[in-house]
């Protein structure tokens, strides 16, 4: 279990699987690089994100609010009408930064030089699901997509207590208004069931006696940051998962990441968002010893994994449906696009089911088969000739249809992939060289032979080729029930 | 390159496509299925059938506040600020009523189309919304984890080689209780965006990149007809091939069920119209895209519409007086919807929540997750009133500050697998208990 692949299986398919699964893929000459660096050396290059630090700056909003504290006593000093009105401006301005906020972090992933750290971020994100819909504050979600940047390859108890700490999570399962009289058990029960040990691990008990552990640990809204109120904290002895003592929030997140079972339920949602299936019973028993041998930290534990047999068994590769945000990333990435306007961005990710800062619920999203639905395939393929063209092809069907309150929004235009940039010369006078340039980029393995007898037959059926019948082969090639995997 | 089909069905597809006994051991699981059915000679007519419309409310609907005992004390003990104060109630008799913004079904209660039933759901009740959900959506038990859904094991049960469309569900996603051993049902969201959109200037000709997308679409056997049989028997088909579970199987099937039922919904969404006007909410789009489908014919034997936001933790009079009432004024006007169809008598509607509210009120406004809670079905052929037991209030007969049910939802299931969609419901549900009658 986990032994190192045999240096004789890497190459171009390897490697293209290792960029796609530990970031989000790239183009050809991307693949060759890091599989030129040898198993090893590529690992390290992509596992090691932390010797030379990202650069990019955040949203310039993404700060504590400096009148934060005045505009909490204007608002309770306003009259009604004036108290609408100023929801109103905050409102839009929320708006408008989690859009912004979106965006950004999208484009971090496309350009990123660092895509296991986003990738971890996506994965903590999916995590600990905390949605701005309840948190109402693109401020904190930006903190908590932060924290999961900086931390997310560290200890897990740190990272663990971290979050519990964090305003968004504070607010998001109402952990920040528990008091002793009354504790909140929305934090304490997730905390166990969602986030460390899985149903059937603890008790009603348990989850009653955290909650009364937890409380105290409290959101300060007039400065949006974590605070203790020693006041509002159950200081007598608690029983939770069999021990008893004087526990503090601190404690039960230590009692829960201790259980025996704890490493395994961690390990095995990570090896599933990275591997794209759930282990086998004996894999996972190898995967928690792993991360418990590594001290519970999860960089080494990556490096161990995607170096192993395992990861590249072709049960593994080319067997995950992609995710909307994959999807949408790895796609500018391989056509070497750039995004299109942050409102076609949001818009087509929310279609696909998968809108960022805003799981369904606090479970995260369900992931794999269930991203694909008939409505999301067509959408899939829908936005696939949107990223081509840059045209969406559903505002014809908006100009036909009657008016309703379930028109399609209007899609700005968005550019077309430009060509030149990738295509060889042979591309454009031989299709078989254009129908090899195709697949390598788009799938980085060679096409089913009735696909490859389609899309032949569909370049001859255009021939001579143009810009637009190159970039409608694509568009067909990614409106595939293969191009959903990776 | 020959005209690819327009599919219109699964049926015409395959005969269109397949050459009787020359199939190869490649087919996939619900190809082999239907062409079974094929053989079998056509099913019967689908559209004089009786049709379930599920209404999920997501996030465990408070109960109490729903149907309100407005002459037990120990309710306004239990919510000094939260009860529904007696004389808003909408009395439906001497000890429970409706919420006040319930006026709808108030309105179905008084024509005898609405049932109430009281008390709903199961041992040994789970508070995780998510745990307590999916035994919702497999009807399994609270001990039992059940892969497949209840609706699915009934596709599966009793609609093979039906068209995908036999199960419609509202939005994006998919729900639990579709999936089946060999999964049937679409989802949609809105029949306009719900097709293949092309900007080619090639459109409607035949190399056009329409007909491409479809040729790309069609799982492998079909284009293959009976030039890969390999000599293998239909026979040894079921033990042979790979599982939906396989993501390229399951991408192709679902691929083909978005071509056959965009076809079929768009063709007959553009002459269905809705026949009254429907108040503004996310639940009332999804009732009048169904009210449509039902008017238009589609051969659909369940569909499946939610509506979220019921996790009431904190300040919850104000939003759930909301989700009440865009609950009570959607079913209304999609049950008046149906009935200038004339199809009121076909159609059943149900509603269900994960789970109720904790008794007492929490120190926020609001309701922690509880236990059994009220249902509600509508419709003109169900056995209308106030029915099963009422839950005890009495502090010292909950349980852990939980109502204890009184009837298990699957005695409801059960009653509409065998009394509404006319099949026996024992191996679909998997539940010794018996029916409840709900006609």
């Amino acid at each position: 279990m986990l032994s190192p692949l045999a240096p004789a299986k890497w190459g171009f398919a390897s490697a293209a699987h290792l960029l796609n699964r530990a970031g989000f893929g790239g183009p050809p000459k991307q693949i060759d690089q890091l599989a030129s660096l040898g198993l090893e050396k590529a690992v390290d290059q992509l596992v090691k994100f932390d010797q030379n630090p990202d650069l990019t700056s955040p949203p310039a909003w993404t700060k504590p609010d400096s009148d934060r504290v005045k505009e909490l006593q204007e608002f309770r000093k306003a009259s009604l009408e004036e108290r609408k009105e100023l929801q109103k401006v905050r409102r839009r301005m929320q708006r408008n930064h989690m859009t912004e906020l979106r965006h950004w972090w999208l484009n971090r992933m496309v350009s990123t030089s660092h895509p296991l750290q986003e990738k971890l971020t996506l994965f903590w994100h999916g995590h600990f699901a905390t949605s701005v819909q309840k948190v109402k504050d693109a401020y904190l979600m930006w903190r908590q997509n932060d924290l999961f940047r900086r931390q997310g390859a560290g200890e897990w108890l740190a990272l663990l207590t971290e979050v519990a700490k964090d305003p968004a999570m504070l607010v998001w399962l109402d952990q920040g208004q528990s008091r002793k009289e009354n504790p909140n058990e929305n934090f304490a029960r997730e905390v166990m069931e969602l986030f460390t040990l899985g149903e059937g691990q603890y008790t009603e008990k348990d989850v009653t006696e955290a909650a009364r552990a937890f409380t105290g640990w409290a959101y300060e809204r007039a400065d949006q940051r974590f605070v203790v109120r020693p006041r509002w904290h159950d200081a007598g002895t608690k029983t939770i998962l069999g021990q008893s003592g004087y526990w503090t929030g601190n404690d039960v997140l230590k009692l829960v990441v201790s259980q025996p079972n704890a490493p395994e339920f961690i390990t095995q949602k990570l090896w599933n968002f990275f591997a794209g299936q759930p282990p086998s019973a004996e894999l996972s028993q190898a995967l928690a010893s792993e991360f418990v041998r590594h001290g519970q930290e999860i960089r080494p534990w990556l490096m161990t994994v995607f170096r192993s047999e395992e990861f590249y068994s072709p049960t593994v590769m080319r067997q995950q449906v992609k995710s909307p945000v994959f999807w949408l990333v790895n796609s500018a990435r391989i056509l070497q696009r750039e995004l299109p306007p942050a409102e076609a961005t949001n818009n087509l990710l929310r279609l696909m089911g998968q809108e960022l800062f805003a799981p369904p619920n606090v479970k995260g999203w369900d992931g794999g088969l269930a991203w694909i639905t008939t409505n999301n395939l067509l959408t899939r393929y829908n936005s696939a000739e949107y990223l081509v063209s840059g045209e969406n092809p559903l505002n014809y069907a908006t100009n036909r249809a009657k008016k309703g309150p379930n028109q399609p929004r209007r899609l700005p235009l968005a550019g077309a992939v430009r060509l030149d940039a990738w295509l060889e010369e042979e591309d454009w006078v031989d299709p078989e060289h254009l129908l090899r340039t195709l697949e390598t980029r788009l799938f980085q393995a060679p096409l089913r032979e009735k696909q490859r007898a389609n899309v032949r037959e569909y370049l001859a059926s255009r021939t001579p080729l143009d810009t637009t019948d190159i970039l409608h082969a694509i568009r067909l090639l990614m409106s595939t029930p293969d191009f959903q995997l990776t | 390159m020959n005209n690819p089909p327009t599919l219109k069905t699964r049926r015409e597809f395959l005969q269109g496509s397949l050459l009787a006994g020359s199939l190869s051991w490649t087919i996939p699981a619900f190809l082999s299925r239907t062409i079974t059915t094929l053989r079998a000679g056509p099913s019967t007519g689908e559209t004089d059938r009786n049709i379930l419309v599920v209404v999920q409310l997501a996030g465990g609907n408070d109960g109490l506040n729903t149907l309100v005992p407005f002459s037990n004390d120990d309710y306004y003990k239990a919510r000094p600020n939260l009860g529904v104060p007696a004389r808003t109630v909408l009395k439906l008799n001497d000890e429970v009523g409706l919420h006040p913004a319930l006026g709808g079904l108030r309105d179905l209660h008084a024509s005898g189309q609405l049932a109430v039933w009281q008390g709903v759901g199961y041992p040994n009740p789970n508070r995780s919304h998510f745990r307590s959900t999916e035994i919702w959506q497999t009807a399994s038990a609270s001990e039992i984890n059940e892969k497949y859904g209840w609706l699915g094991r009934y596709f599966d049960h009793a609609c093979a080689g039906a068209e995908p469309t036999v199960g419609v569900s509202v939005g994006r996603q998919s729900p639990q209780s579709f999936a089946g051993p060999k999964p049937l049902g679409v989802s949609l969201e809105q029949p306009e965006t719900y097709r293949f959109a092309d900007t080619d200037p090639a459109q409607g000709n035949m190399a056009s990149g329409e007909s491409f997308y479809r040729h790309l679409n069609r799982p492998d056997i079909l284009d293959n007809g009976g030039e890969m049989n390999t000599g293998g028997s239909v026979g040894s088909v079921a033990g042979t091939i790979a599982s939906h579970q396989n993501p390229l199987d399951f991408l192709e099937r679902t691929a083909l069920d978005a071509q056959v039922s965009s076809d079929r919904i768009r063709a007959l969404n553009k002459n269905s119209l809705n026949r009254v006007s429907y108040p503004v909410s996310a639940l009332s789009n999804q009732l009048k895209l169904v009210a449509r489908l039902i008017g238009g014919g589609l051969p659909t034997r369940v569909f499946y519409v939610s509506q979220g936001g019921y996790d009431t933790h904190t300040n919850q009079s104000g939003s759930h007086d909301r989700l009440l009432g865009e609950l009570g004024s959607a079913i209304k006007a999609f049950n008046e919807d149906i009935k200038a169809q004339g199809n009121l008598d076909k159609v059943l509607l149900m509603t269900f929540s994960e789970f109720g509210r904790r008794v007492k009120q929490n120190a926020n406004g609001g309701t922690d997750h509880g236990a059994a809670a009220p249902l509600f079905m509508v419709g003109s052929k169900v056995r209308p009133g106030i029915l099963g037991t009422a839950p005890d209030l009495t502090p010292t007969n909950l349980h852990n500050g939980d109502l204890k049910f009184t009837t298990d939802f699957r005695s409801l299931y059960a009653g509409v697998i065998e009394q509404w969609l006319g099949t026996e419901s024992k191996s679909i549900l998997k539940w010794s208990g018996p029916a409840a009658r709900i006609t």
